[in-house]
């Protein structure tokens, strides 16, 4: 266990993972001709679906370190926030890349930009790369610790709307986005929960101390 | 400038199914390896069957290519990417899943379709039984748009549903034509999904099933329909996105009212009744002016789209007065 936890811990592990993904469904496809009879719509999909996953992990981390603050392993994978969180916007911006290959020519590029759905999995995208611009010490000294928390919970945006333009690209169906949601929804309310009841039990204790002394004349 | 052979023309680089001629076992012999083996190992009392039950409908008809449906000028798209890059959500929502899912003993061999509803002449046949009462298969090259901005042209082995039409005699207050594919969730992974409302079912007018190039296909590239095709038997409406042909069907009726259709079911708004190609009218989320040419290479092979498929002059007198903006 404390093997385990120290290996999830490293930085080359994270990276390893993260890397090792991108290579086994964007690269090894082309040199084992798994690519299939629409190369570049392959790539876009593959590339959307790492991005939303990879961002979908990093939404879990929080939560997950609220509700098991003990857990050693826990601990240790939230290390990798900044590491994951960059690496999402990284194949988001991939994603996009693949969009713009595959619409191929200036013209239609323009055509699909007239599209609410590409306009939504922009907007989550933008907020993505603003969030990792600033995923460095330098913004965080800057903009002050509370502010960049604040500012960084704009990630809960962009989930959202990529969320959202992830359900709509399947044809009446939304089969990945909607085990996304579920889990980082449950995972948030479970998250503000324990938050509250937390809050609530040191209310009644300072409640029952100085009880007396707040009751009005 | 005919360019147009009875073999697929693969431009310029090599490809990994590309294999020397000498490389390829004689069709007859592929075909019967299957048989000769059962012979063999089952003995003389299995033999007498086997030519019955062992081949995919429109095996041993003679076909050939209707020279009215050539299509000059244009390539035909390889068999390999035409029989693994498939559109059937029955066995899967990925491209690559029907190839491989479809073929785990899902048996579409000695298959019965039901042609009934509002027609003088309703019969319940089986599939090679239909393409003897109707007089043989021919082959027609026809182009294939996916409502995604895909296209590919592809050889189909069949009959003309006019044919099948006549043969029913539909009754004065039949005005649609509704087609079901099979059903079967016990062998078919994608029908064990409530989310969509199998079985799959399309629908044309009467005069769009009546259509010279409205077809019933059994076969493509001169061999029996792969089961990722629609096997054993399934519809081909080439100025229509491709979601209209329905695949493996069971049933064709003759309604009164306009039937309910799958996609349209699931979403009215982007996939219309009469759905045919038209580059002017957009999908919700892309534009259908232009499309990706299936094996046509990694960065280029994009066309700009025809008015119903390239087929304006066959179909559009069908749509004359109609507003097609609204009626997509």
């Amino acid at each position: 266990m404390k093997l385990l936890v120290d290996i999830v811990g490293r930085k080359l592990f994270a990276l390893a993972v993260i890397i090792g993904v991108g290579l086994w469904f964007l690269v090894v496809p082309e040199f084992t001709g798994t690519l299939g009879a629409n190369p570049v719509e392959k790539l876009l999909h593959q590339s959307g679906e790492i991005a939303i996953w990879t961002l979908g992990a990093v939404l879990t981390l929080s939560p997950l370190r609220v509700l098991f603050p003990g857990s050693r392993i826990v601990n240790a994978l939230n290390r990798h926030r900044r590491t994951i969180g960059v690496s999402a916007c990284v194949y988001g911006l991939m994603h996009f890349g693949f969009h713009l290959l595959y619409e191929g020519d200036a013209q239609a590029i323009a055509r699909s930009f007239s599209k609410p759905f590409i306009w939504v999995g922009l907007a989550g995208l933008s907020i993505l790369v603003a969030l990792a611009l600033t995923s460095n010490n330098f913004s965080i000294r800057k903009l002050g610790g509370r502010n960049w928390k604040r500012f960084h919970r704009l990630a809960y945006l962009a989930a959202a709307l990529l969320i959202y333009h992830q359900a709509i690209a399947g044809k009446g169906h939304w089969q990945i986005a909607r085990w996304l949601l579920v889990a980082l929804a449950s995972l948030q309310i479970a998250r503000i929960t324990k938050t509250l009841l937390m809050k609530l039990r040191r209310a009644s204790r300072t409640m029952s101390i100085f009880g007396a002394a707040t009751s009005p004349p | 400038m005919t360019v147009e052979t009875e073999t697929p023309q693969v431009n310029c680089i090599h490809r990994r199914w590309d294999l020397p001629d000498s490389a390829v076992t004689p069709e007859a012999y592929y075909l019967r390896r299957r048989e000769f083996l059962r012979v063999f190992g089952l003995g003389l009392a299995a033999s007498a069957v086997l030519p019955l039950t062992s081949r995919g409908a429109s095996t041993g008809f003679p076909d050939s290519l209707n020279p009215n449906y050539k299509l000059d000028g244009v390539k035909l798209t390889p068999e390999e990417l035409v029989t693994s890059y498939n559109n059937f959500y029955e066995w899967g929502l990925a491209k690559d899943e029907p190839k491989n899912r479809a073929n785990r003993g899902w048996k579409t061999v000695t298959w019965t379709i039901e042609v009934g509803g509002l027609c003088a002449n309703p019969v319940r046949i089986e599939v090679n039984e239909l393409i003897k009462t109707i007089g043989g298969i021919e082959r027609r090259n026809y182009r294939h748009r996916c409502v995604e901005a895909w296209s590919m042209v592809i050889p189909w082995d069949g009959f003309p549903l006019a044919k099948l039409v006549d043969l029913a005699q539909q009754k004065p207050e039949a005005r649609f034509v509704k087609f079901t594919s099979f059903f079967d969730p016990a062998n078919c992974p994608g029908q064990r999904s409530n989310e969509f409302p199998w079985p799959y079912t399309e629908g044309l007018t009467i005069e769009e099933a009546r259509n010279e190039l409205a077809f019933i296909a059994t076969g493509l590239y001169g061999k029996p329909l792969r089961n990722q095709n629609g096997a054993p038997i399934r519809l081909v409406v080439p100025w229509k996105y491709g979601f209209k042909s329905a695949k493996s069907l069971v049933k064709i009726e003759f309604v009164a009212e306009q039937p309910k259709t799958l996609w349209n079911e699931m979403a009215p708004n982007e996939y219309g009744f009469y759905a045919n190609v038209n580059p002017n009218v957009d999908h919700p989320r892309w534009s259908q002016k232009s499309e990706r040419i299936i094996g046509a290479g990694f960065f280029s092979g994009k066309q700009p789209t025809l008015m119903f498929n390239g087929y304006e002059k066959q179909v559009a007198h069908l749509y004359a007065g109609m507003d097609l903006r609204k009626n997509f």
